[in-house]
C-alpha cells in the first residue's frame, strides 16, 4: 500500500530522512515514535507530499509520489491526514467542514455529501454538533470532526501525525476510541503518537525513528519486551517511565 | 452681503450636485475595477510565483512611492506623446484604479498571508485544488482580515479622487474651484465641498469601524 525505498529528504542542509525504506500493507496500523526532530512527522508529510521528497522512491496506492507528474489531487483524495493542531476551517461548521472536499474534489451531489457526513459526524460521535463552529467544540471533539473529514473522503489510508499531542488528558481518550475503531474496520493507518498503550493494543508494528533514520520496526509485544537498539532503549525507558 | 453669498451658493447647487455625482462616478468605477484587480494582485503577491510575485511587488512600489499627482499627469500628458490619447474622464479613472489597484493588492496580500499555514495544508490534504483552497479556504478567512482595513482604504482613495480636477475633470473640488470665482468666499464655497465629500466617506468610516469590531471577536455565530 506503501513503499518507501531509500527516500531521503533535506530541508535546505538539513538532513531530515536519511534513507528510510519501509512497506506498510493494506490493513496494517502502524504506529511511528521517536524524539521530537526524528523526522517522524515528516516521514508521514512525504505520503501526500506536503513535502516533497529530493532522492529513492516513494508508492503510494500504485502511484509514484516521488515523480513531480504524479497527479497528486487524485492519490491526496484516497488519503485522510489528521493534523496534530487539527486545522479544522474556523469558518464552516462541523458538517461544512466534513463535506467540503467530498462536494468538491469528489464532486459527491451536496445532498448525499451532507447525509455521509451526518452519518461519520455520528459515527464519531458528534452527532448533535452537526451546525457548530470549531470555535463552539473542545479540543478533543475538534480532532474528531478532523478525523470525520478525513473519512468522509473514504479514503484508502489514513495518517495521523500525533493526533493527541495538542489535547487536554481528559480527552485523549474519546480521539483514540475513535481511531481504535476505525483500525479494527481495517483502514490502514500509520499513527505517529507517543501514546504508547494505542501502540501496545492497537497497532500491529511500531517503528523507532531517530535523527531521520529508521532504527527499528517490530510488532508490538516484541517492540516492548525486546528492543534491539541501544537508542530504542533508551527512549522507551524514557517515555514508559511516567 | 453673506446672504447674497449664500444666495449665490443655492444657485450653484446643481452644480456642485452634478460635481458630486462625477466624483462618485469616478470615484465608483475605481473602486470597483480597482478591488477586482487588487484582489488578482494580491493573490499573486502572496503566491510563490518566482516571477509574478516580484513584478507586482515592484509596481505597488513605484505606484505607492510616487505622487498621485504625477501619475495622473503622466497618463493624462505624458501618454499622449507615445500615441495614446486619453480624455480626462478616462485618465482619471484609469489613474485611480491604478492607485485603487495597488493599496489594496497589499490588504489582500496581507490578510492572505494572516492564515495559518496549517488552512492551507488541511485543504491541500484533502486534495483541493490550488484555486479551491483559496475561494473555500484562505480567502473567506482573510476577508475578516481585510475588510475593515479595505472600506478605510475607500475612505482615502474616494478623497484622493479629488487630484484628478487638476486635468479638468469636473468634480466636487474643480466645482468649487471654478464656483470660488464668481463667489469669491472661499470658507463658504470649500466649506460645502468638504461636506459633499464628507457625506460620502463618513458612512464608511463607519462601516469601518463597525466590521472592525465585528471581525475581532473569534468564529462564533450561533
Amino acid at each position: 500500500m506503501i513503499e518507501f525505498n531509500d527516500v531521503h529528504k533535506w530541508f535546505g542542509e538539513l538532513h531530515v530522512l536519511k534513507g528510510i525504506t519501509l512497506r506498510v500493507e493494506p490493513a496494517e496500523v502502524l504506529v511511528v515514535c521517536g524524539p521530537s526532530g526524528s523526522g517522524k512527522s515528516t516521514l508521514i508529510r512525504c505520503i501526500n507530499r506536503l513535502e516533497p521528497i529530493q532522492k529513492g522512491e516513494l508508492i503510494v496506492d500504485g502511484m509514484r509520489v516521488h515523480e513531480s507528474k504524479t497527479n497528486m489531487t487524485k492519490l491526496r483524495a484516497e488519503i485522510g491526514f489528521v493534523f496534530q493542531q487539527f486545522n479544522l476551517y474556523p469558518h464552516m461548521t462541523a458538517l461544512q467542514n466534513v463535506t467540503l472536499a467530498p462536494i468538491k474534489v469528489r464532486k459527491i451531489a451536496r445532498k448525499e455529501a451532507e447525509s455521509e457526513g451526518r452519518r461519520v459526524l455520528e459515527k464519531v460521535g458528534l452527532g448533535d454538533k452537526l451546525h457548530q463552529y470549531p470555535a463552539q467544540l473542545s479540543g478533543g471533539q475538534l480532532q474528531r470532526v478532523a478525523i470525520a473529514r478525513g473519512l468522509c473522503m473514504k479514503p484508502k489510508i489514513m495518517l495521523f501525525d500525533e493526533p493527541t499531542s495538542a489535547l487536554d488528558p481528559e480527552m485523549i481518550n474519546e480521539v483514540l476510541e475513535v481511531m481504535r475503531q476505525l483500525a479494527g474496520e481495517g483502514m490502514t493507518m500509520i499513527v505517529v503518537t507517543h501514546e504508547m498503550g494505542f501502540a501496545r493494543e492497537v497497532s500491529h508494528r511500531v517503528a523507532f525513528m531517530d535523527f531521520g533514520e529508521l532504527i527499528e520496526i517490530a510488532p508490538p509485544d516484541e517492540f516492548f519486551a525486546h528492543p534491539r537498539s541501544d537508542r530504542t532503549k533508551l527512549f522507551l525507558s524514557k517515555i514508559l517511565t511516567h | 452681503m453673506w446672504l447674497f453669498y449664500i444666495e449665490q451658493l443655492i444657485h450653484s447647487l446643481p452644480f456642485f450636485l452634478k460635481g458630486l455625482w462625477m466624483t462618485i462616478a469616478i470615484s465608483g468605477l475605481s473602486l470597483l475595477a480597482g478591488t477586482g484587480i487588487g484582489f488578482l494582485w494580491g493573490i499573486l503577491r502572496a503566491s510563490r510565483s518566482r516571477v509574478i510575485k516580484p513584478l507586482v511587488g515592484a509596481w505597488v512600489d513605484l505606484v505607492r512611492g510616487t505622487p498621485f499627482l504625477v501619475q495622473v499627469f503622466i497618463i493624462f500628458f505624458i501618454f499622449p506623446e507615445f500615441g495614446i490619447h486619453l480624455e480626462a474622464f478616462p485618465a482619471a479613472v484609469i489613474s485611480l484604479t491604478n492607485l485603487a489597484a495597488c493599496f489594496i493588492c497589499e490588504i489582500v496580500a496581507a490578510g492572505i498571508e494572516s492564515v495559518p499555514p496549517g488552512q492551507k495544508e488541511a485543504a491541500t490534504s484533502t486534495g483541493l485544488s490550488g484555486l479551491q483552497q483559496l475561494r473555500y479556504v484562505i480567502l473567506p478567512q482573510s476577508l475578516r482580515v481585510v475588510l475593515p482595513p479595505l472600506v478605510g482604504q475607500y475612505v482615502l482613495l474616494i478623497k484622493d479622487s479629488s487630484v484628478v480636477s487638476a486635468i479638468g475633470v469636473v468634480d466636487v473640488t474643480r466645482v468649487g474651484w471654478l464656483t470660488v470665482q464668481r463667489v469669491p468666499q472661499g470658507l463658504l464655497v470649500f466649506g460645502l465641498v468638504a461636506v459633499m465629500y464628507f457625506v460620502i466617506c463618513y458612512p464608511l468610516i463607519r462601516l469601518s469601524n463597525s466590521l472592525e469590531k465585528r471581525m475581532s471577536t473569534g468564529y462564533t455565530r450561533n
